[in-house]
């Protein structure tokens, strides 16, 4: 493809101009050269970043070096490590030369593009309103100027002060140089040491022909991972399990992996060891952030499963068959989606054959539209991969709302071609006309999530229910169905304290080494059941007074109700088109 | 080192190792603060063998992953490091002064084709750290009750005495950790109580107070029968290390004599001594004997605040065992011995089958045992009674448990889950193997039922429970 453009210009042509969008990573050879990071001139600064010294961070003379230089000595006294053999102990302080050097040869061929920028740029929401993405027709309805971002919530911290150790969950991504690429909370210069130490560590345990897993202390929970080129740590005080901490590591990794791909990921640190990987997720920290919150207040991510919004069968076939009809070649999944819930998602049926859409991708996929208001202006055409489909390659997905300015009903199509921006566009126009002639729209705002007082059990607060007995099962998305937190769950801090004993009990009937087939748990305020069959797995949350018996029956009731009203809460029969007379070249097998 | 015997799997020999002590050390930061000197602030290093530059990685390692935990709460730091082949456990149990314990995770060596190395393939969520943690933390509860604080020996004799403490008790004291067979208890670390009834507790309390009366330099007593606590006059933490010593260190050790019977050679004081079965423990094997040493062992109670040392003098009569503590400062004499032996040992000797009678007559009553569907483990942290049925006979070595390990754990998730609250709460589980298991928390109390009817369903479970603590929980914790 024409991927020579010049550099200077080139946000601006990649955004217009579907035809430059990147192409599979493999042609390509990796150059990141200064001039095409796009932090440099365009990202919104709201870190607090200093992307004049993008390198030499443990040179500089901030504020924060002192108490770096301090930090690093005790670690190196304590850990006294043959400094030969161990580079990552100085992490960014002994950038050599050579580091240099090659970053200049890698200036020799810089015009080559690099997808994974290309996506991040696309995210940057500031951005996007500073160049008027949205095409055909959407400038007009951006203003100028955009809306800065609000105040940079969390990353401007004193990461010395009490406040921000009181944080309930940190998370950090560091590269094996020990490079801060990500903190949830604090600027990644103010913890630069920090990440340096916890790379230390990791290396350490490594030199003894071991792997460190986790810290325990009585207040927190420390996870460490590692993927590939990344080390990515929590420290939560939350209480989980480890498992479920790493769990939303690796959420956290492939969101990374969704904007960049396994494969670029991999190839920049081969060709650069110590290069900043935050030159390419500019911007995208609040992607990441936001993935952080779904994960603490969402238990979809937690239970792997998609959560549908209910829906009278009728209605949801309809929306199907309107997205069954508005079809493209290389057309793979057409998503409709409203209030954060799917309501319904198609799938090409040669794609579906090779391998499903994972709950986990959608729950990417979701975030990634969530946290970016700009999705919400025109339509955005952007390079996405599905970490859980394939690591290495893009799809190419369309998004777009159909009811601007509430911006509630999302669409999602994917294609596998990245050439294919007008034809797939000309899909939504078809669905946005047919969904007209149905009054499908208004239809779908009357659609909400239900009460828990609808199943007639009294006792009975809340649950969470995920049928493994759906037909065409090994075929479509796992889904689970929750009614919506009523009394006393009704403050964020109760909802949190709700989902919290979920993920309790999760963690114990899910442990790896000694799983469960049933809990039953009585506590001060609430009583707890959770119960994991063949067919289903249930979270169920009653009155404290409730008695066995009771909580039995209310079962009982609960499993046939759901029964009774399967149809409108899950999306039974997933529906299918076909795109491609010959499946798509670019497809899953291409990356191989 | 072999637990399961080999199992054969498609031919070949699978290896399964159990948790094993990899190393186990104790450090103090400030005594070695420059560089070059980290050697200097090794106290002790367990094995021995390891080379001097490995023990200074290993030392540095953990006061990293400490001073790491501590950038996000300095007042909390690591309690324990999980990597992929061990757990290190860290106790900070003196200002400054660091044990730590490192265990290797359990592991199943498979064997590889073509005479290539065996591929260990390591069980990294099988150690429990409340359980481990436990034990490194009886281990200094232990050294200390037999050695003073660590501060105190460095203020009396320097590194040197403290080094040389050190070496001397846990050379000794490691090799008689089981970790394989860690479970709940150590957690507890409770004290198992006889029952009995009113009248024979009186008059083990009145013949306590006569002792105590009468022989004016004994400070404290304690009185245990059947390995069993039935009186004593220590601070609880301190009579519960005092009572894991004597139940799996002192007593197995004597156990022999007394089960060989009346005319056994194995009892050559009994047979000097007609009028009762008293004999000494510790201290002087044979009174008769003119060679006789009287030197007890000097234990170290209340710590905290008066700090006292005491002679651990230990009587024992047919399953009736007394502790008798004295002030150290105090030299024991042939004559307080002797002084000791013939007031305690008749007393004693007719407590002793007073108790048994008793005891028999109360087994008569409740009828025989027959197998119950339950097994069950009580402590109550306010008394620290402890009562298992799941637990054969704890020997000096290994305690037995009747139950799969699984299930042990499950015992164990469930007892930090209740940790994590202060209220009340119950909770029951069904294991993958059927198996039902109960925990209960109340008011300091807690009960674990593992119950063996798979196809019982929760309601039946429950009343199987409610049957279990009307019967079994009425009268035997008459400490409450």
């Amino acid at each position: 493809m024409d991927q020579s453009q010049e550099s200077g210009n080139m946000e601006e042509v990649r955004i217009c101009d579907p035809s430059i969008l990147p192409q599979c990573l493999d042609q390509t050879d990796v150059a990141y050269s200064d001039s095409d990071v796009p932090s440099e001139n365009h990202c919104v600064n709201e870190d607090h970043r200093t992307p004049s010294d993008p390198e030499g961070l443990l040179e500089s003379a901030d504020p924060t070096s002192v108490e770096i230089c301090q930090q690093q000595e005790l670690l190196r006294d304590m850990l006294k490590l043959q400094t030969d053999e161990d580079r990552s102990l100085c992490a960014g302080a002994s950038e050599t030369d050579s580091g240099k050097a090659s970053e200049d040869s890698a200036l020799a061929d810089s015009v080559h593009d690099d997808s994974g920028e290309f996506v991040v740029t696309m995210l940057a929401q500031g951005k996007m309103e500073e160049q008027g993405i949205g095409m055909e027709g959407a400038l007009s309805s951006l203003s100028e100027t955009g809306t800065p971002p609000g105040p940079p919530s969390h990353r401007n911290e004193d990461v010395t002060a009490e406040s921000w150790r009181q944080h309930r969950k940190h998370v950090f991504v560091l590269s094996e140089a020990g490079k801060p690429i990500y903190s949830r909370y604090g600027s990644e210069e103010a913890l630069s040491s920090t990440m340096g130490v916890m790379m230390a560590l990791v290396s350490f345990v490594q030199s003894g022909d071991n792997i460190i897993r986790s810290v325990y202390s009585d207040e927190h929970t420390v996870v460490f991972m590692q993927r590939g080129p990344l080390v990515l740590v929590s420290v939560s005080s939350s209480r989980q399990s480890e498992q479920q901490l790493r769990n939303e590591l690796l959420y956290v990794y492939n969101q990374i992996v969704s904007m960049l791909t396994q494969a670029s990921i991999t190839r920049i640190f081969e060709h650069k060891k110590n290069y900043d990987l935050r030159r390419l997720l500019a911007g995208s920290e609040k992607i990441l952030d936001g993935l952080l919150n779904l994960v603490d207040s969402d238990p979809s991510l937690l239970l792997s499963a998609v959560h549908c919004l209910p829906l009278a069968s009728s209605l949801r076939d309809s929306l199907s068959q309107i997205l069954q009809k508005a079809i493209t070649p290389n057309l793979v999944f057409s998503i409709l989606i409203a209030k954060n819930q799917l309501l319904t998602i198609v799938q090409e049926k040669m794609v579906i054959d090779d391998a499903r859409l994972e709950p986990a991708d959608l729950h990417l996929l979701l975030n990634l539209i969530g946290a970016s208001s700009a999705f919400q202006a025109g339509e955005i055409w952007t390079p996405i991969c599905l970490p859980s489909f394939n690591p290495d390659c893009y799809f190419y997905a369309y998004i777009s709302y159909l009811d601007p300015p509430e911006c509630t009903v999302c669409l999602v199509l994917l294609s596998t071609d990245k050439e294919a921006f007008y034809s797939v566009a000309e899909c939504k126009r078809r669905i946005e006309e047919a969904m007209q002639t149905q009054n499908a729209l208004s239809s779908i705002a009357k659609a909400h999530s239900y009460s828990v007082s609808q199943v007639g059990v009294s006792d009975l607060r809340h649950f969470m229910y995920k049928p493994f007995d759906v037909p065409d099962n090994h075929r479509q998305l796992t889904q689970f169905t929750s009614p919506e937190m009523e009394a006393p769950y009704n403050s964020e801090e109760e909802q949190m304290r709700l989902l919290d004993l979920y993920r309790d009990m999760h963690g114990r009937i899910h442990s790896t080494s000694r799983p469960l087939k049933l809990i039953y748990h009585v506590a001060e305020r609430e009583t707890l059941l959770a119960w994991v069959t063949s067919k289903f797995e249930l979270y169920t949350c009653f009155s404290p007074l409730v008695t066995k018996t009771s909580a039995i029956n209310a079962i009982t009731k609960l499993l046939r109700w759901i029964k009774k009203e399967e149809d409108r809460l899950f999306i039974r029969y997933p529906p299918k088109y076909s795109t491609t007379p010959n499946p798509s070249k670019s497809s899953k097998g291409d990356a191989h | 080192m072999l637990m399961i015997s080999p199992r054969m799997a498609s031919g070949m020999q699978e290896k399964q190792y159990a948790p094993s002590l990899l190393s186990f050390f104790i450090y103090n930061p400030k005594f070695g603060p420059r560089e070059g000197e980290e050697e200097k602030k090794i106290l002790f290093y367990h094995p021995i063998e390891i080379e001097k530059n490995e023990k200074i990685r290993n030392v540095g390692l953990c006061e990293a992953i400490v001073q790491f935990t501590r950038t996000f709460c300095p007042t909390k730091p690591a309690r324990s490091l999980h990597t992929q082949k061990n757990r290190q456990f860290f106790h900070e149990p003196e200002e400054n002064y660091w044990m730590v314990m490192v265990v290797r995770n359990p592991m199943v060596e498979k064997p590889n084709k073509d005479g290539k190395p065996p591929t260990a393939e390591y069980q990294e969520e099988e150690i429990i750290d409340s359980v481990y943690g436990s034990v490194l933390k009886q281990c200094y509860s232990m050294y200390k009750l037999f050695n003073g604080t660590f501060i105190r020996a460095f203020e009396a004799g320097g590194v040197e005495l403290l080094t040389q403490k050190l070496e001397k008790f846990f050379y000794r004291y490691l090799q008689t950790l089981h970790l394989q067979s860690c479970d709940l208890l150590d957690v507890f670390g409770g004290i198992s109580f006889f029952p009995l009834d009113k009248m024979t507790y009186l008059k083990i309390q009145s013949f306590v107070n006569r002792v105590e009366e009468s022989l004016s330099l004994v400070k404290y007593t304690a009185f245990l029968y059947n390995d069993q606590l039935i009186w004593s006059g220590l601070e609880q933490d301190d009579m519960r290390i005092l009572y894991k010593y004597l139940t799996t260190s002192l007593f197995p050790r004597h156990t022999e004599p007394e089960l060989a019977g009346r005319d056994s050679p194995l009892r050559p004081e009994v047979a000097g001594n007609l009028l009762h079965y008293g004999r000494f423990l510790t201290g002087p094997a044979n009174l008769k004997d003119p060679d006789a040493k009287f030197r007890f062992p000097k234990i170290f109670v209340n710590t905290e605040d008066s700090y006292e040392e005491l002679h651990l003098i230990v009587y024992k009569a047919m399953s009736a065992a007394v502790c008798f503590m004295v002030n150290a400062a105090v030299d024991m004499s042939r004559e307080f011995c002797e002084q000791l032996d013939s007031l305690v040992g008749p007393q004693l000797t007719l407590l002793a089958s007073d108790i048994c009678e008793q005891y028999n007559i109360n087994r008569r009553i409740s009828g025989p045992e027959k197998e119950p569907q339950f097994k069950f483990i009580y402590f109550n942290h306010m008394n620290l009674a402890e009562k298992s049925t799941i637990h054969m006979r704890k020997t000096a070595s290994v305690s037995l448990t009747s139950v799969h390990p699984d299930l042990m754990k499950i015992l164990g998730d469930i007892n930090c889950d209740f940790a994590r609250v202060d209220e009340d709460e119950e909770i029951i589980v069904k294991a993958m193997t059927d198996y039902w298991v109960v925990g209960k928390k109340s008011d300091q109390r807690e009960l674990y039922v593992i119950l063996n009817q798979k196809n019982a369903n929760l309601i039946e479970v429950n009343e199987e429970v409610k049957r279990l603590c009307a019967t079994q929980f009425n009268n035997i914790f008459f400490l409450d």
